[in-house]
C-alpha cells in the first residue's frame, strides 16, 4: 500500500517537471557484527501468534538530502496500523503536511504517543476498530510509541521534498523526477544508521546505485 | 632406702594404668571428635551451599521477573529512545525534558527495585541515567563492562573503580534492544553478610587473588586470598590464620568466586569439651575404683603375709620350738609358701639334733677311751654324769640345765688326755711336778672344748671342776659363789666317785664313809647344798643303778641301809 502511494507521488512529480532524470539502485542489508546485547530476560507478553515482520529492507528510507523544491508539496497519506502488538510497518516515509492514521487493528486498546522534537503529541487511548490521524506539519524524525504496549515502536520520516522511497521487500528502489544535477542520496536505517552517496542525475536517465549497510539480527 | 609397701605399689600401679589408659582413650576421642566435626562442619557446609543456591538462584529469578515487569514502561523507553535516536543535547529544551524523563522513569524503578544502584544504560553499556543507594558511583557516561561471555543477564562488572553483581535486563522495542536496564549491587562485605546470612557461615568474594568483601577478619581473609582463586573450586579444609577451616565453594560470577566458610576448630573445641567433662566421669569413677580394688587386692595379700611374718618371729623369739606355722589359708600360693618353709625348719632342726648327736656321740667316746686308760678310773665318767643330774634334779634345776650337767659332768676330764699315762697310773703318793702335771687337765680340757660351738656352755664345768669354796683349788683358786653352781655340782659328785672308787694304791671306801668325809669338807673342800642334794638323791641312785656297774654295787643297798 504504501508503495503504491510512494509510486504515485513520484510519477506526479515526473509530469510537473520535465528535465528530471531517474535514480534505481538496491540496498543490501549485511548481518551486522556489532556488538549488541540481543539477551532477553522475559518472553514477550503478547497474547496472538506474532505476524511475520516485514523484510528488513522495508525499514530503509531512501532519500535526496539538500534539493530544495519551488513548487507547492502534494499531501499524501500514510497508515500505520497497530495489529498483533506492532505497528505495521514499522517505517513510514511522508511529505511535510500528509496525514498518517493509526488504525487499531487488535482485538484490545492501543494508546499511541510521541516524545519527538518534531511531533509531540499522544492520540489517548482508543479501543479495536477505530482509526485516529495526525498530520505531520513539520520535517523531521518522528518515533511513535503505544502507551499500553512498551515493545511497539514506530518510525515516521516526515520530508519537505517528494524524492524518496522505501525499498521493495527485495531491496530495490527507484525515484523519478529527480532534478538534473549532483546530488546526495541517503539511505538510512532507524537503528544502523546512513549511507551517503554523491549521485548525477542526468535528464530522461536511469543512474544507478547500490547501498551496503549492516543491519541486526532481529532479536529472537 | 626402704622398699614400698606393696599397697603403695599397688595403688601407684593401678592409678597409673588407669591414668594411662584414659589418656590413649582422651586421645583417640579426641581425633575422632575432631575428624567427625571436620566432616559434619563440612556437610554442614555443603548442605548450606545448596540452600544457599537454590534461594540465591529463585532470588535472582525473582528479582529478574521483578525488573522485567518494571523494565515494560514505555515512558522510558520512548525517552531513552528519542534521546539516543536524536543523539540528544541535554542542554536544548527537548533534550533537557526528554532526559528529565529517563531520569524520573529510573527513579521510580531504582525506589522499587532492591539493588545499591540502578541505570538506564544504551545498548553499548553506557551509562544515560543512574538511581540509587550508590547512584554516584555510576555517573552518566560511564560503561558498565559487559562479561566476556557475552550473553549473562547475571554478571559481575566493574564500574569506576568498584566490582559489582550487576543483573542487566534489556529494553526492547520491536525486536530491536534498545539499551539496558543494570541493577547493581556491590561486591563488598555489606553483601557478604547478607549472603552469609543465608549460608549459615562466613562467605567471602574473590577475584584474582583479591578478597573483595567478606564476613572474615584481616588476617584470615588475607590468608585465604594467598590460597588463590584456583584452589577454591572444590570443598576442602585449609589452614587459615592458625586456624583449620572448611572451605565450601558457593558460586562463580564471572571471575568472581563465592565461597562459604566455617572454623572447623571452634565446633571441635565445643564438642571436645563437651566429650571431655563426660570423660572427666568416667575418669574420676574409674580411679575410684581401681584405688578400691587395688587396695583390696593389697589387703589380701599383705594380711596373710603379716601374719605369716607375726608367727614366724613368734617362732624366733621362742627360740628353736620344734613347732611349725598355721597355715592361712588365704590363697594357695601362700600356703604352699608356709609348706615348704615348715618343712625346711623341720628339716634343719633334725639336722642339728643329728650333728649334736654325733658330736656327742664322738666326745662320749672320747672320754669313755680316756677312762678306760686306766681300770682303775673305767666308768668314771658316766658315774660323775649321772650323779651329778640325780643332783641337779634335787636341785630343781631346770630340764636345760640338767643336759648340761649331764654333758659337762661326763667330759670334766676330757683335759686328762694330755697327761702321762705313767703319771696318771702312778701307784702311790705323787711328786709335786707330777702333781702339777695333773693339775693342768682342767684348762686343756677347757681349751679342747672350746674348738666345739655347741658345747660352749659346758666350758665352766670342764674348767672349774676342781675349784674349792675355801679359793685352795685350782686352776684358778677361785672362792664360794664366784664358782659355777654346775661346776660346784660335779666336784663333789667326782670326789664322791672317787672316794668310793678303788685305786691303784688303795681301795674304795664305802658310800657311808664318803659321805662323812664330804661333809667334813663341806664350807672347805665342797659346797654345802651339793653335798646335801647328793646325800638325798643316793636312794634313787640306788634303786635306778645297773646292775652291770661293779661300782654301784660295791655300795649297795644292803651296805648303805646298813650304814
Amino acid at each position: 500500500m504504501i508503495a503504491r502511494v510512494l509510486l504515485t507521488a513520484g510519477l506526479a512529480f515526473a509530469q510537473v517537471v520535465p528535465s528530471t532524470g531517474r535514480v534505481v539502485g538496491t540496498v543490501t542489508l549485511t548481518i551486522s557484527t556489532s556488538g549488541k546485547s540481543t539477551a532477553r530476560a522475559y518472553d514477550s507478553r503478547s497474547v496472538a501468534p506474532r505476524a511475520k515482520p516485514l523484510p528488513e529492507s522495508r525499514n530503509v528510507v531512501i532519500f535526496f538530502d539538500g534539493i530544495k523544491l519551488s513548487a507547492d508539496l502534494a499531501h499524501a497519506r500514510a497508515t500505520l496500523a497497530q495489529k498483533d502488538e506492532q505497528f505495521v510497518p514499522h517505517l513510514v516515509a511522508i511529505t511535510r503536511g500528509s496525514a498518517v492514521s493509526f488504525p487499531n487493528d487488535d482485538p484490545f486498546f492501543h494508546n499511541v504517543f510521541s516524545l519527538s522534537r518534531g511531533a509531540s503529541f499522544n492520540l489517548g487511548r482508543y479501543p479495536s476498530g477505530v482509526t485516529r490521524t495526525r498530520v505531520f506539519s513539520q520535517p523531521g524524525l518522528v518515533k511513535v510509541y503505544c502507551e499500553l504496549h512498551s515493545h511497539m515502536s514506530a518510525v515516521i520520516r516526515v520530508f519537505d521534498h517528494p524524492w524518496f522511497t522505501i525499498p521493495d521487500d527485495r531491496g530495490s528502489f527507484a525515484i523519478d523526477g529527480v532534478p538534473a544535477g549532483e546530488h546526495t542520496l541517503v539511505a538510512w536505517h532507524e537503528r544502523i544508521g546512513e549511507r551517503r552517496d554523491r549521485v548525477t542525475i542526468r535528464p530522461g536517465q536511469a543512474t544507478e546505485v547500490r547501498f551496503t549497510l549492516p543491519v541486526l539480527e532481529p532479536a529472537k | 632406702m626402704r622398699a614400698p609397701r606393696f599397697v603403695t605399689r599397688a595403688l601407684v600401679t593401678s592409678f597409673l594404668t588407669v591414668a594411662l589408659v584414659l589418656g590413649a582413650v582422651f586421645g583417640v576421642l579426641s581425633l575422632q571428635v575432631r575428624e567427625q566435626v571436620r566432616r559434619s562442619v563440612a556437610d554442614n557446609l555443603a548442605a548450606g551451599q545448596q540452600v544457599f543456591t537454590r534461594l540465591e538462584a529463585r532470588r535472582q529469578s525473582d528479582m529478574r521477573a521483578a525488573v522485567a515487569t518494571l523494565a515494560e514502561n514505555p515512558t522510558l523507553k520512548a525517552a531513552l529512545d528519542v534521546w539516543l535516536t536524536e543523539r540528544g543535547n541535554p542542554s536544548d529544551r527537548t533534550g533537557r525534558e526528554v532526559l528529565a524523563t529517563v531520569q524520573r522513569e529510573a527513579d521510580k524503578i531504582a525506589a522499587r527495585a532492591a539493588a545499591d544502584v540502578l541505570a538506564v544504560a544504551d545498548s553499548h553499556g553506557r551509562i544515560v541515567a543512574s538511581s540509587g543507594r550508590l547512584s554516584a558511583a555510576w555517573p552518566r557516561g560511564a560503561t558498565i563492562g559487559r562479561a566476556a561471555s557475552g550473553d549473562l543477564p547475571d554478571r559481575a562488572a566493574t564500574v569506576g573503580s568498584g566490582r559489582y553483581h550487576v543483573v542487566s535486563v534489556p529494553l526492547q522495542l520491536a525486536e530491536a534492544v534498545i539499551g539496558s536496564l543494570e541493577l547493581g549491587t556491590a561486591l563488598d562485605s555489606g553483601y557478604a553478610r547478607e549472603l552469609a546470612d543465608l549460608s549459615r557461615g562466613h562467605v567471602a568474594m574473590l577475584s584474582n587473588g583479591t578478597v573483595l568483601g567478606t564476613t572474615l577478619n584481616a588476617t584470615t581473609a588475607r590468608d585465604l586470598a594467598a590460597l588463590g582463586d584456583g584452589a577454591l573450586g572444590d570443598p576442602r579444609i585449609a589452614t587459615l590464620d592458625g586456624e583449620s577451616w572448611a572451605i565450601q565453594p558457593l558460586s562463580r560470577l564471572g571471575d568472581v568466586t563465592f565461597v562459604a566458610l566455617a572454623s572447623v576448630d571452634d565446633a571441635a573445641v565445643n564438642q571436645t569439651a563437651a566429650a571431655l567433662r563426660s570423660l572427666a566421669w568416667v575418669a574420676l569413677g574409674a580411679m575410684l575404683l581401681a584405688g578400691l580394688g587395688s587396695v583390696w587386692l593389697a589387703r589380701t595379700l599383705t594380711r596373710p603375709i603379716d601374719d605369716l611374718s607375726q608367727s614366724l618371729s613368734k617362732m624366733i623369739s621362742a627360740g628353736p620350738a620344734h613347732q611349725s606355722l598355721p597355715l592361712s589359708g588365704s590363697s594357695r600360693e601362700l600356703d604352699q609358701l608356709t609348706f615348704t618353709f615348715n618343712a625346711l625348719m623341720a628339716s634343719l632342726v633334725s639336722a642339728e639334733d643329728e650333728t649334736e648327736a654325733t658330736y656327742l656321740g664322738a666326745v662320749r667316746a672320747l672320754a669313755a677311751a680316756l677312762d678306760a686308760r686306766d681300770p682303775y678310773t673305767a666308768g668314771h665318767s658316766e658315774r660323775v654324769s649321772r650323779f651329778s643330774v640325780a643332783m641337779g634334779e634335787e636341785l630343781t634345776l631346770d630340764a636345760e640345765s640338767i643336759e648340761t650337767l649331764r654333758l659337762g659332768a661326763l667330759l670334766h676330764d676330757i683335759g686328762k688326755i694330755g697327761v702321762p699315762d705313767e703319771v696318771l697310773r702312778k701307784p702311790g703318793v705323787l711328786s709335786p711336778a707330777e702333781f702339777e702335771a695333773i693339775k693342768t687337765h682342767p684348762t686343756a680340757g677347757a681349751r679342747i672344748l672350746r674348738s666345739i660351738a655347741f658345747l660352749a656352755p659346758h666350758i665352766p664345768i670342764v674348767e672349774l671342776h676342781h675349784e674349792r669354796p675355801d679359793g685352795l683349788g685350782y686352776p684358778y683358786g677361785l672362792r664360794g659363789d664366784d664358782i659355777p653352781l654346775f661346776a660346784r655340782i660335779v666336784h663333789v659328785a667326782d670326789a664322791f666317785d672317787a672316794m668310793t672308787s678303788a685305786r691303784a694304791y688303795r681301795s674304795g671306801r664305802i658310800p657311808v664313809e664318803a659321805i662323812a668325809e664330804l661333809r667334813r669338807g663341806i664350807g672347805t673342800d665342797f659346797d654345802g647344798p651339793s653335798v646335801d642334794a647328793l646325800i638325798a638323791a643316793l636312794p634313787k641312785l640306788v634303786t635306778a643303778s645297773e646292775p652291770f656297774d661293779p661300782v654301784v654295787f660295791q655300795w649297795a643297798p644292803h651296805r648303805a641301809r646298813s650304814a
